[in-house]
């Protein structure tokens, strides 16, 4: 929580960067919950493809899904860096997001993060809040809910 | 401290005053002569003046001051009771209910007059006591005299100690302010303040004394002080001076016009007559170190009582426990502790005379503790449904006067015990059946009469406890679900096919009106007289871990069975085998587990079903509709386990039981979407999850 009231006060917000596939994806730190290791995943029959099930944290159960999957990415090959990360948007509800690795946190000001085009047609630039700019690497910043919560009718 | 502190009080208090001038309403609609009911009206239309008043919610205060005028007249047998008033009446508590949930959201009363609710009470008032204008000034000078002679009652009793302030010891400097305050023509009161003993939350009632005087002027000494009384260390009455430019009326009224204040005694100070006093006062010291240590005694008894009503807890999400259970959950927490301690000793005693048959015996034991534990954190969590049902008689009445049908509410077990989380979400299914019931349910007065039923419809809401559920029934003596009319429109729709419609009962008939797709058409009310959100009912109640099945006798009426689970949290589960996957069903739907030879199997409209002991029951492959990785086997019998749903059953095929045991059902949260067969998960011994299947969905 202390760097929940850090972002705030600072001259711009703080990001964890991820890696997936090729690319950078940066999430807002205000968001994360916890950075847990990869862990035996119970399968949950019918659901969304890009749900891999979910897991114990502490005797919590966290529903845990695929970014790869969502992104229509090739399917995730879990090695000794692919991490879970923990979400809360409320506090009754966590979500784990399946990435490749975790790479550091950036501090992000205003005017190095451009807002994408909105194009109404492509669903997943609603995935995206922009990209910033970090030391000659552009990182896409996920509008996290976007991509937490369901629009596409099953 | 500010007011805000209070506001929780306030609201709790308010809603419990409003909830039993609701029902004291109904008792005197029908019983216009019964005095006690009247004086109860009064009293609480009273204390919700005074509350209101002291926490500054004018607009309340007005709309319950022109209320409580009307209930004074009725009281004084100047006016009668009629259909009108009582209407008139009841939009006051509506809107006075509008100020709460105002209140509620945001502290602050709103903006809403009510002038129309006002001037009809005025009317009232007027047509009432046949009087012109002067009517009004005439009904105030009336509770006035009644204060008054109150006040002339109260004087003649003060003999017996209540004037506790005459024994007041001032200070130079309070003297000083004293006569200070005479030089100014103010007024120096003392007050001795007593407050009900029954009363849960003194230093509450005392601040708000406290807030009400100092409005008036300058409050100089309290005995005790003023730090005592907020911690509520005092008995049940505190003596205060109050130097004030208001009249002794004024001063008084604001006094009693705080709830729960028993008794107020008053008079002015005069400084000479008080240095006597303080001789006589200096004479009575020689007993007063007995007496302390006795006010020692008492307080603690104080300091307990309030312990206790620390169990009565004042925010929104709470529950009031009995002390006697949290005792019984301490115990059970110290037996939990010792039996610990048990297992450490037995794994402490190092090698071969390890004691097996001891483990076994403290496993028991810990066992046992943890099942006594679940049920007593259980019944912590239990409400009487009493809370929820008690708004209904009133709905019903409004209904009575909307849809112009003559009819009548009977409840039972409004006590039975249901988890708080369940009595928090049950009450708009309720209410929803029983609107229906009033609305398409129950015929006109004229047809009853001409069908030769009794003119005044029935609604029967019985509430009992059944096994490990609570079933709630909603009956009606009305005109039942036609089956014919249902059908036709199921037809008509496309709901089902003439092939089903031929090979349907009754009973599957009726269960269609559960169906979102017909509760969202328009007519079907007309039709059918049923159907409107239905499916929503249903949903609620199966989100509740609970069903909901339906009855009907056309002509006679119908019947509306809500099966609730008494806990939601734990359940007894079977744990099955479904490839590598372990899954739980929950041992309330299993009926039994059967053997099936594999050549048993007989096909239906290619479905497979089994005939168990002349039933024919469908088979489902659960490994098959959960897509699990199939293993190989080579078994010729199968591992059916029966669920049932109401009268339905079916079979479950698994590859293997694990065993019964006790799992906490936790959420999969709402992010997954898995068409409800999933019903939640738990975690196993050994860390693992393990998902609940729910069996209703199944069958």
């Amino acid at each position: 929580m202390g760097e929940n009231t850090r972002v705030t006060s600072g001259e711009g917000k703080q990001y964890i960067v991820v890696g997936l596939g090729t690319e950078q994806y940066g999430i807002d730190i205000q968001f994360i919950d916890n950075i847990v290791r990869m862990q035996r995943i119970t399968r949950v029959p019918k659901a969304q493809s890009y749900f891999k099930g979910v897991i114990n944290l502490r005797g919590e159960i966290i529903p845990v899904m695929s970014m790869r999957l969502k992104f229509g990415l090739a399917a995730d090959e879990y090695t000794n860096a692919t991490r879970i990360i923990i979400i809360k948007l409320e506090p009754q509800s966590a979500i784990g997001i399946i990435v490749d690795e975790v790479k550091e946190v950036v501090m992000l000001s205003e005017d190095v993060i451009e807002k994408p085009n909105y194009d109404s047609n492509d669903e997943k630039i609603s995935y995206l809040s922009g990209i910033g700019k970090h030391s000659g690497n552009l990182i896409s910043l996920l509008n996290i809910a976007a991509v937490i919560i369901e629009k596409e009718a099953i | 401290m500010d007011v805000s502190q209070y506001l929780e009080i306030f609201i709790d208090e308010t809603k419990e005053h409003l909830q039993s001038l609701n029902e004291q309403l109904l008792i005197l609609e029908k019983e216009p002569d019964n005095t006690d009911t009247i004086n109860e009206i009064f009293r609480a239309a009273h204390s919700l003046k005074g509350m209101a008043g002291t926490m500054g919610y004018k607009r309340m205060q007005r709309l319950t001051h022109d209320m409580e005028n009307v209930f004074s007249e009725i009281r004084n047998g100047k006016m009668s009771v009629s259909a009108h008033l009582v209407d008139v009446l009841f939009q006051g508590l509506d809107a006075l209910e509008g100020y709460l949930a105002q209140i509620q959201e945001n502290a602050n009363e709103g903006e809403e007059d009510n002038e129309e609710i006002i001037q009809a009470l005025n009317n009232i008032l007027e047509e009432g006591l046949g009087g012109g204008n002067q009517t009004k000034p005439a009904a105030s000078a009336e509770t006035k005299t009644e204060i008054k002679a109150e006040a002339v009652h109260i004087a003649e009793t003060q003999s017996n100690g209540l004037e506790k302030y005459k024994d007041f010891v001032f200070a130079d400097y309070e003297r000083h302010a004293i006569e200070k305050a005479f030089e100014e023509k103010q007024n120096v009161f003392g007050l001795t303040v007593s407050i009900v003993e029954t009363c849960l939350l003194k230093a509450a009632r005392a601040f708000l004394v406290f807030k009400a005087l100092e409005e008036m002027g300058e409050i100089i000494k309290s005995v005790p002080d003023v730090q005592d009384i907020e911690d509520e260390k005092f008995e049940n009455d505190f003596s205060l001076v109050l130097l004030t430019k208001c009249s002794y009326d004024e001063v008084r009224n604001a006094v009693l016009n705080v709830s729960e204040v028993k008794d107020l005694a008053m008079g002015t100070i005069e400084l000479e007559k008080e240095e006597e006093e303080k001789k006589e006062q200096q004479a009575d010291s020689n007993q007063s170190p007995a007496q302390s240590a006795a006010v020692q005694a008492k307080k603690e008894k104080n300091a307990a009582a309030a312990a206790k009503q620390a169990a009565k807890p004042v925010v929104n999400r709470s529950v009031r426990v009995d002390i006697e259970k949290l005792d019984v959950l301490m115990n059970l927490v110290s037996e939990l502790i010792i039996a610990k301690n048990g297992l450490v000793s037995i794994g402490a005693s190092e090698g071969d005379n390890k004691n097996y048959s001891g483990f076994n015996e403290q496993i028991e034991y810990l066992e046992r503790v943890t099942t006594n534990l679940h049920e007593s954190v259980m019944k912590v969590r239990m409400m009487p449904i009493e809370s929820v049902v008690n708004k209904f008689p009133r709905m019903i009445r409004d209904l009575t006067k909307k849809l112009n049908k003559n009819m009548e509410l009977y409840m039972s077990g409004e006590d039975t015990e249901l988890d708080r989380t369940v009595i928090d979400e049950i009450g708009d299914p309720l209410m929803h059946l029983l609107r229906n019931a009033a609305d398409h349910g129950l015929e006109s007065n004229a047809e009853r009469v001409a069908m030769g039923k009794p003119e005044v419809g029935s609604i029967f809401l019985n509430a009992y406890q059944d096994g490990n559920n609570v079933v709630i029934e909603v009956k009606d003596d009305g005109r039942g679900i036609d089956v014919k009319k249902v059908k036709a429109k199921a037809l008509e729709k496309g709901t089902i096919s003439h092939e089903q419609a031929e090979s349907m009962t009754d009973q599957d008939v009726i269960e269609l009106l559960f169906r979102p797709s017909f509760s969202t058409a328009e007519k079907i009310s007309d039709v059918s007289g049923r159907g409107v959100g239905l499916d929503v009912v249903k949903n609620k109640i199966e989100g509740l871990g609970g069903d909901i099945e339906c009855r009907s006798v056309l002509g006679e009426g119908s019947k509306f069975i809500i099966r609730l689970p008494l806990t939601l949290a734990i359940i007894q589960a079977l744990m099955v085998e479904l490839g590598a996957e372990k899954y739980a069903i929950p041992l309330g739907s299993i009926q039994t587990i059967e053997d099936i030879p594999s050549e048993d199997i007989k096909y239906v409209q290619t479905r497979e079903v089994i005939n168990l002991r002349g039933k024919v029951i469908p088979l489902i492959r659960l490994g098959d509709i959960l897509d699990v990785e199939p293993i190989e086997k080579e078994d010729t019998n199968l591992t059916v386990v029966i669920v049932a749903k109401g009268d339905k059953l079916a079979g479950l095929v698994v590859d293997n039981l694990i065993g019964q045991q006790e799992i906490v059902i936790k959420s999969i949260g709402k992010y997954i979407n898995n068409n409800k067969i999933i019903s939640g998960a738990t975690i196993l011994g050994d860390g693992e999850v393990a998902l609940i299947i729910d069996a209703n969905i199944l069958v």
